[in-house]
C-alpha cells in the first residue's frame, strides 16, 4: 500500500499549479483529432488532451496523466464518465480538494 | 437555526441511491456528544486517509480517523492488477487518484464469482470493506464490489469523504466558523451550489449537494473568509502585511487549517507574501 503518484483534482484553472505533476480532470469532448483530444474543462476553460483513446469516446471523459502545460495534459489512463455527468459538482469537488481539504487527497 | 437536527444525514444519504448493499443508517448523528468509538457502520474515506492513519496510528488501537475507529470502509476508484489465479480468492489494487491499497476477494459462492467477473482492470468500481492490518501492511477485505455506472457516483464519494470528515472533525469540539453563522443568509457555500442544484433535476446527488450547503454552520469557505480580512482598509494599509497568527487569531481557526488555504491563495495570485513567509497582503489590482 503506497500513496505515490497520487493524482490532484484539477479543472482549467487549478491545472497550472500542477504541471509537471499528475493530474485527473473531467472533460468534455468537444473534438477529437488523431493523437489528441480538445476538451472542456469543468470550469468551462479549453483543455487539450494528448494521446489516443482506446475506445470510443462518450461526452465526459476523465484522463489522468502529467499536466504538460497550464492548458494541456498528456493522458495515461482514459475513462469514459458517460453523457449526463454534473460537471459543475466536479467542479466545486476540484476546488475543495485543493483548498480547505487538500490533505485527504494529496 | 443551524441546527444539526435539521440535517438528516440518514435520510440524505440512503436517499442518494448509490448506498445499495451497506446501508449508512449507523452514521452516527453529529449532535451525539457520546463520541462512540465502537463505530460499525461504513465510512467513505479515501486511501490517503487510510495511509495516514495508519502512519501515525498505534497498531494496538487499530486505524483510528478524527476518533472514529476504522473498521468498515467504502472507496471508490480503478481496478488494477487484478489476480484471479487462485480459485477461492481474487487479489487486486485499487487506486483512487490518491493512493493504493490491496484488496482481497474470497470467492466461496457462484454470486461471488459472478460479480468478480465483471471486475476488470480499469474498471471503476465502488467497494465496501473491512480494515485489515496484516504483518505491518494495510489490506482491505472486500465484502462487496460494484462496477460503477453513474460517474457523479464518484464526484460523489469524494464529496462524502469530505463531508463525513468535517462533520467529524467539527463535533471534537474545534467550533469553527461558529462565529460566522449568525450571519449566514446567503453564505457563499450556499450560491457555489445553486446552480448545479437548479439546473440538474434528475441528479439524485442534489440531496446530499444541498444538505451540505446546511449542514452543521453553513460557513463560508476559508477563502472567502481570509480574503475578506485581507481586504479591510485596516489590513491593506498596514506595509509590512498581516502575520498568519494574527490571522488564525482574528478569524478563531486554527493556523494549520489556513496554511494550505493559504498556499494555494499564493500560487492563484489572490494574495502575497511580504517581510518574510509569514506576512501576507491581498493582491490589489
Amino acid at each position: 500500500m503506497e500513496t505515490s503518484s497520487p493524482a490532484a483534482f484539477v479543472n482549467g484553472a487549478l491545472l497550472r499549479r500542477y504541471i509537471g505533476q499528475k493530474v485527473r480532470a473531467v472533460v468534455q469532448v468537444i473534438r477529437s483529432d488523431i493523437g489528441s483530444v480538445i476538451g472542456k474543462s469543468t470550469d468551462e476553460q479549453q483543455i487539450v488532451i494528448k494521446g489516443s483513446p482506446n475506445q470510443p469516446l462518450t461526452i465526459y471523459l476523465e484522463v489522468i496523466g502529467i499536466a504538460e502545460t497550464e492548458n494541456t495534459i498528456r493522458a495515461e489512463v482514459w475513462t469514459n464518465f458517460g453523457d449526463s455527468f454534473d460537471a459543475q459538482n466536479y467542479n466545486e469537488l476540484c476546488k475543495l480538494a485543493n483548498g480547505e481539504f487538500r490533505h485527504l487527497f494529496i | 437555526m443551524f441546527s444539526s437536527s435539521q440535517f438528516e444525514p440518514n435520510s440524505a444519504f440512503s436517499g442518494g441511491g448509490f448506498m445499495s448493499s451497506q446501508p449508512s443508517q449507523a452514521y452516527e448523528s453529529s449532535s451525539s456528544t457520546a463520541k462512540n468509538r465502537e463505530f460499525q457502520g461504513l465510512v467513505p474515506v479515501t486511501v490517503k486517509q487510510i495511509t495516514e492513519c495508519f502512519q501515525s496510528g498505534a497498531e494496538k488501537s487499530g486505524l483510528v480517523i478524527n476518533g472514529i475507529s476504522l473498521t468498515n470502509v467504502s472507496l471508490v476508484g480503478l481496478v488494477c492488477d487484478k489476480d484471479d489465479s487462485k480459485v477461492t480468492e481474487v487479489r487486486f489494487i485499487l487506486d483512487d487518484g490518491t493512493g493504493r491499497i490491496d484488496c482481497k476477494r474470497w470467492v466461496n459462492e457462484a454470486f461471488d464469482a459472478g460479480e468478480m467477473e465483471s471486475v476488470q482492470d480499469g474498471t471503476y468500481v465502488r467497494l465496501n470493506g473491512h480494515l485489515k492490518t496484516f504483518q505491518g501492511k494495510t489490506q482491505l477485505l472486500v465484502f462487496s464490489v460494484r462496477p460503477i455506472i453513474d460517474f457523479n457516483e464518484v464526484t460523489f464519494h469524494y464529496i462524502e469523504c469530505i463531508h463525513f470528515y468535517s462533520q467529524n472533525s467539527e463535533s471534537q469540539g474545534q467550533q469553527v466558523g461558529d462565529a460566522t453563522q449568525s450571519q449566514i443568509a446567503n453564505s457563499s457555500v450556499n450560491t457555489t451550489f445553486q446552480g448545479g442544484s437548479n439546473t440538474n433535476q434528475a441528479t439524485p446527488l442534489n440531496p446530499v449537494v444541498s444538505s451540505q450547503n446546511n449542514d452543521g454552520n453553513g460557513r463560508k469557505n476559508l477563502d472567502d473568509m481570509i480574503l475578506d480580512y485581507l481586504k479591510q482598509p485596516a489590513c491593506t494599509a498596514r506595509q509590512q502585511g498581516i502575520h498568519i497568527d494574527e490571522i488564525a487569531q482574528q478569524l478563531k481557526i486554527p493556523k494549520n487549517k489556513l496554511e494550505g488555504v493559504i498556499q494555494s491563495l499564493e500560487g492563484d495570485g489572490l494574495i502575497y507574501s511580504t517581510i518574510d513567509e509569514y506576512h501576507f497582503k491581498h493582491v490589489e489590482l
